[in-house]
């Protein structure tokens, strides 16, 4: 090819010329000068715009590269259509092997078999865009050689040859004036002789490639760079499963017809132990990883080191899948569950729905499943009789979850919730079935005194969770108190008399005559006359009762006194001189938001107009009262306001209570009886205080009417769940469903991922404004409350896929949750955009894969990532009869890229050679890459070019199980 | 109550707290505003409840106001009313010292324990302004109080009425500032559930056409 340099200064004089004259004259020059003209005028364009400018001018940015650019232009010949491109990069960093140096997966190919920066390819435009025969390539490079020359440009150029499935290229480039240099780089697919399956073999056919040959190269020193990247990739994590799945249907046919509670088998699923587990398995959405393992410059033979990782490609369901387009997971059972709300306003009650007389069942009928009764019992044990113990009602509770009128993830009520939106395809006829059977489950418990599973049996009503919960919460408050009522009658079955005053409160005297002769002394009746007496009593008549109240206590009344708790600090009665005693108290009785509701109601309509403050809580006050004076025999009124209301005592005593209390200790009886006077306003006339005070019979806590009867309240209970409209049920029902499935899923362990955080919680606020509307739903905006939680279940969707991906990431990479965290973010920002798409449409949603860039490995994690590639099983270690070493856990890498490199000058002479072995990966039809070599002496003055090209192939059979296919060959030019 | 079945009564409904100890005035307050008279009353029991309704602007609105006790006895009895109050007051007493230092001690607590609505409007009211030379809290400690819990601070006077229309006012306006406190009391979502069917509605909306 010494002639094309050759023909250089002939051209570039006939270039100056034609320059001088600005007139070009084609008329007598062929058309092949007419082709190294076109070529040559677009090179100067190009020559004279600079990158930048080409840039502005819309270069295209290659793939995956962010400083290749490419700018194109069409050729004609005579009878073919060319392309010629040109690759420039934008980013000087002085190296001419910039693709190389770093070895980033952006370079190009060509630059990095040759080691090239800016190139030009130029390509015929037919359909495999490949020269067929040598003198046509040879043709078109001499004509891009002389264009070039005659631009003074040093840009190399290459032409591909041979068939493409080869991507052999030929290029060359001018070197100045004396010097060009010549690429050649081929692939031959045959057998690899053994000898080059190793990095010996290539090493040595690098050395006896530069040197030449017959020397005997051992004795040389040269130094040979050395560079290689491998590529690893993982099994698919499936895999196993399928397998087991196999298994699992010869082995046990019975089981399997049954797809309840298939979680409970033995199979092995990857999210066993994750939350959601208990309720459906997800796929795994990771499903393989590509380790990139890079060996930097150095000598052959060094220890494996491993720089990068390629992530994996967490694709989403795969096409051809058993399960494609019926996605498994909370969301697409939410959505039933929405649906399930619309057709519940077609009902008066649940019975209706599961009734078959019922007109609207009929139509339900045909797209409905009921499951087998059998899994009806399955449910509703696993809701009744699943442990005794109480659940931690905080688990997997969310910052925001309180806000969300539901029910916590462990109560009864959310268990309801969950199972149902599995049970049969959480259709409302299988809701109803599921909740008829629950109340009748839960009216057993109330009948026979059990208690409620998953219901705390003390507390306070939570308002803010949804009514149902707060009516199972005081039901199973309300069978405690039962079962404690029946104990306490087996215990003194004789003592039915004072059960029998329990009852009436009302009629205090007489009763409490009856009862207190029985038990208690006269004096205390006595005492009770006489406070009855202070009924219109003023602050003078007080003054004189204490005088006498003082003389008529001088025998110890202590052992009448009823249902203390004990004295109240030092405090001294103002009528006898005892202790005052704090009694024991009922409990202010509990209500439920709608009892609430109603009170509210009834003091709006009656409370007010007739002007009657204080009566909400009045049986409280008397309780009170009743207890205090049962505690205290001897008290009188101002007794009770001073342990009940201190604030109205207005003590004249000048010292602090604690003097005076510590004076009565040491005896000093002076200070007792205790001064002061009632506040103004509890002294009134008619003050309800001191009527309640005399109206309140003395009798303890435990022997009053309860101020919370149970037997009313559980009977109420019950009734509201029997006859429950169906969309209040079913409102309840969503909120909890919601929320139960995002508790699940918050309770994911996926490491410290601030994205996945800040989603759950967008996902709370959005839960909390969608179901917030769906408390208020009546029949007009209802289709369009339907639709708005239609979308929260995409939304819900979203969000699930991401902890999907977030926990699988994490337990994968659970000591390096830095990686992880990396791997997740950009995954994260692959996916956030796609999360406004509306996931119904079908195409989408299958079709979606994901592949997620490189990410750096540092030296900690390295044993993390090494684990990721568990050892093969004995089927898929077969193909290490063929392998060339550097295994990681017996995995052979797809893919083998060798670089070796010699020169003495780094600027200019650079001899490298590279070797590269490929395999199939996610691009089914195969992709290669050729190794060059190429050597140019410069202190010789003399080219030579060498090249050969390696290539192993393998091929992607079957289910994403690979088997290698290797053929090598080797020539020389 | 019948004949205003197709027009709704008020446009929000708002449900105010009013907590703080015994004796501070709490109820005398609330019979001050609502009744305009002023009256020793009986210490509260338990609870007690007044409605009141108010034009403001173009809106009407009806104020459910909860009158708790102050007695410790009634204070886990009260706390279920904390729930759903969009509106919440303090009350002091500006002659009595302790009644203050509760207000930090006690009831801020309180509203931190029980109260679920994130947005619910605060205020702090200094009450018996009227007996200033008994006066033990300044003006100055109850505003920086009111700027460390972030509330409306008022000083009044139940006795003479000063400032007791102002202090439910300028709660209810704030409370109508605050979007995700106006929508929770809307009036049109709470009704429907009881009372509103769509036989209502549209005889309302074909009432309306008459009417114009």
């Amino acid at each position: 090819m010494a002639s094309t340099s050759r023909s250089n200064p002939l051209e570039e004089d006939d270039d100056a010329e034609e320059e001088v004259q600005h007139f070009d004259d084609f008329t007598l020059a062929s058309s092949w000068e007419r082709f190294i003209s076109d070529i040559e005028a677009t090179c100067r364009q190009w020559l004279a715009d600079g990158p930048k400018n080409l840039v502005e001018k819309g270069a295209v940015a290659m793939e995956d590269s962010k400083n290749l650019f490419r700018v194109k232009h069409d050729l004609k010949d005579v009878a073919k259509s060319y392309c010629m491109e040109f690759y420039f990069q934008i980013e000087n960093n002085g190296s001419q092997q910039a693709g190389i140096g770093n070895w980033n997966s952006n370079s190009h190919d060509l630059q990095l078999c040759f080691g090239v920066k800016d190139f030009l390819l130029i390509a015929p435009q037919s359909a495999s865009g490949v020269l067929l025969d040598t003198p046509e390539s040879s043709k078109l490079l001499s004509s891009v050689a002389i264009a070039l020359s005659n631009c003074g440009s040093l840009w190399p150029a290459f032409v591909p040859v041979h068939d493409p499935s080869r991507k052999a290229y030929i290029g060359i480039q001018n070197m100045g004036t004396v010097f060009t240099r010549r690429f050649e780089a081929d692939r031959i697919g045959s057998q690899v002789p053994v000898k080059l399956m190793h990095l010996e073999g290539l090493y040595e056919l690098f050395v006896s490639k530069f040197v030449y040959s017959g020397v005997d190269f051992s004795m040389h020193n040269f130094k040979v760079h050395f560079m290689m990247r491998l590529t690893y990739q993982t099994f698919p994590y499936d895999e196993e499963d399928e397998e087991n799945d196999m298994d699992e249907i010869m082995n046990d046919k019975a089981d399997s017809a049954e797809h309840y509670g298939s979680e409970s088998r033995n199979k092995v699923h990857w999210d066993d132990d994750c939350p959601w587990s208990e309720w459906y398995s997800a796929e795994d959405p990771l499903r393989g990883f590509e380790l990139v393992v890079t060996w930097a410059d150095r000598t052959v033979e060094n220890t494996l080191e491993m720089a990068e990782l390629e992530n994996a490609s967490p694709h989403e369901a795969e096409k051809g899948e058993p399960s494609h387009g019926k996605r498994i997971d909370f969301a697409s059972q939410l959505l039933c569950l929405v649906e399930a709300l619309d057709m519940s306003f077609t009902a008066q009650f649940m019975d209706d729905f599961v009734s078959v007389e019922n007109p609207s069942s009929e139509n339900l009928k045909t797209s409905v499943v009921i499951p087998p009764p059998t899994v009806l019992d399955r449910v509703i044990k696993d809701l009744f009789h699943e442990g005794s113990k109480l659940p931690d009602f905080t688990k997997g509770e969310h910052r925001l979850s309180r806000a969300l009128k539901a029910a916590p993830l462990e109560s009864l009520f959310t268990q309801f919730c969950l199972h149902s939106l599995w049970f049969g395809n959480c259709n409302i006829r299988a809701i109803a079935f599921l909740w008829i059977e629950f109340v009748r489950e839960v009216r057993w418990c109330w009948e026979e005194t059990q208690p409620l599973p998953k219901m705390p049996i003390d507390g306070s009503i939570d308002l803010s969770t949804c009514l149902i919960n707060q009516k199972l919460h005081l039901l199973a408050i309300c069978i405690e108190k039962k079962r404690e009522m029946n104990e306490e009658f087996l215990d003194c079955i004789g003592s039915e008399d004072s059960s029998d005053a329990s009852i009436s409160m009302e009629e205090h005297d007489k009763v409490d005559k009856r009862i207190n002769t029985s038990s208690e002394a006269d004096l205390q009746q006595r005492k009770r006359d006489s406070s009855i007496a202070e009924d219109t009593s003023n602050r003078l008549r007080f003054e004189r009762k204490t005088e006498h109240t003082n003389s008529v206590n001088q025998s110890p009344t202590d052992a009448i006194r009823i249902g203390s708790a004990g004295p109240v600090g030092t405090m001294m009665l103002l009528k006898s001189r005892q202790r005052l005693h704090a009694p024991f108290t009922q409990d202010p009785p509990l209500m439920t938001e709608d009892m609430h509701e109603e009170r509210l109601q009834a003091v709006e309509a009656f409370g007010d107009s007739l002007n009657v403050p204080g009566q909400l809580e009045k049986d409280i006050l008397l309780s009170d009262m009743s207890a205090f004076k049962a505690a205290n025999p001897d008290a009188v009124f101002e007794d009770f306001i001073r342990w009940h209301s201190p604030g109205d005592w207005e003590s004249f005593e000048p010292k602090t209570t604690e003097t005076s209390a510590g004076s009565i200790t040491d005896g000093l009886k002076d200070e007792w009886p205790p001064h002061g006077c009632l506040s103004q306003r509890m002294s009134d006339q008619g003050n309800l205080w001191r009527k309640s005070w005399n109206d309140a019979p003395a009798l303890p806590a435990d022997d009053q009417k309860p101020l919370l009867d149970p037997n009313r309240e559980g009977e109420k209970i019950l009734h509201y769940l029997e006859t429950v409209r169906p969309h209040q049920l079913l409102e309840q029902m969503v909120c909890t469903g919601f929320r139960g499935s995002a508790d699940t899923l918050n309770q994911t362990k996926f490491g410290n991922m601030k994205q996945m955080t800040s989603k759950l919680e967008q996902l709370y606020l959005i839960i909390k404004s969608t179901c917030g509307s769906l408390q208020r739903i009546n029949l007009l905006d209802r289709a369009k409350t339907v639709s708005d939680l239609r979308r929260l279940c995409v939304a819900f969707e979203h969000v699930e896929k991401l902890v999907t991906v977030a926990a699988s990431l994490h337990r994968k990479f659970l000591d390096a949750s830095r990686l992880a965290q990396v791997i997740f973010s950009d995954f994260y920002g692959i996916y956030a955009p796609k999360m406004g798409m509306n996931s119904n449409d079908e195409e989408n949603k299958s079709s979606t894969e994901m592949e997620v860039s490189r990410q750096e490995v540092t030296l900690r994690e390295r044993q993390v990532v090494s684990n990721l590639f568990s050892p093969p099983s004995a089927n898929q270690s077969w193909r290490k009869v063929l392998s060339m070493g550097n295994l990681l856990n017996g995995h052979e890498p797809i893919l083998r890229e060798i670089i070796f490199s010699t020169g003495d000058d780094v600027n200019n002479g650079i001899h490298y050679a590279a070797a590269a072995d490929v395999a199939a990966t996610s691009d089914r039809k195969g992709e290669e890459i050729e190794t060059h070599r190429i050597h140019k002496d410069v202190r010789n003055m003399s080219i030579c070019c060498y090249c050969f090209n390696v290539l192993l192939m393998l091929k992607e059979v079957g289910t994403r199980r690979t088997r290698n296919e290797r053929s090598l060959s080797f020539r020389t030019s | 109550m019948g004949s205003s079945s197709g027009q709704p009564e008020f446009d929000y409904l708002f449900k105010v707290l009013l907590i703080g100890d015994s004796g501070v005035g709490k109820s005398s307050l609330l019979l001050s505003f609502t009744s305009n008279t002023f009256d020793d009353l009986s210490p509260t029991i338990g609870v007690d409840f007044k409605v009141k309704y108010l034009t403001i602007g173009e809106k009407k609105l009806k104020l459910a106001i909860w009158d708790t006790a102050g007695q410790e006895r009634f204070r886990t009895l009260t706390s279920s009313y904390y729930r759903g109050a969009q509106g919440i007051i303090m009350v002091y007493d500006v002659t009595r010292r302790d009644t203050f230092t509760n207000l930090s001690d006690i009831w801020a607590k309180e509203i931190d324990l029980y109260s679920t609505n994130q947005d619910c409007i605060k205020m702090l009211v200094g009450n018996k302004v009227d007996k200033e030379s008994e006066r033990a809290v300044s003006k100055k400690e109850g505003i920086d109080f009111a700027r460390e819990y972030g509330c409306l601070f008022l000083e009044c006077s139940a006795k003479t009425r000063v400032n007791v229309e102002q202090c439910f006012e300028e709660l209810v306006l704030k409370i109508l500032e605050t979007p995700s406190l106006t929508a929770e009391g809307s009036a049109g979502g709470k009704k429907n559930i009881f009372k509103q069917n769509p036989a209502q509605t549209s005889s309302a909306s074909s009432s309306y056409c008459c009417s114009s």
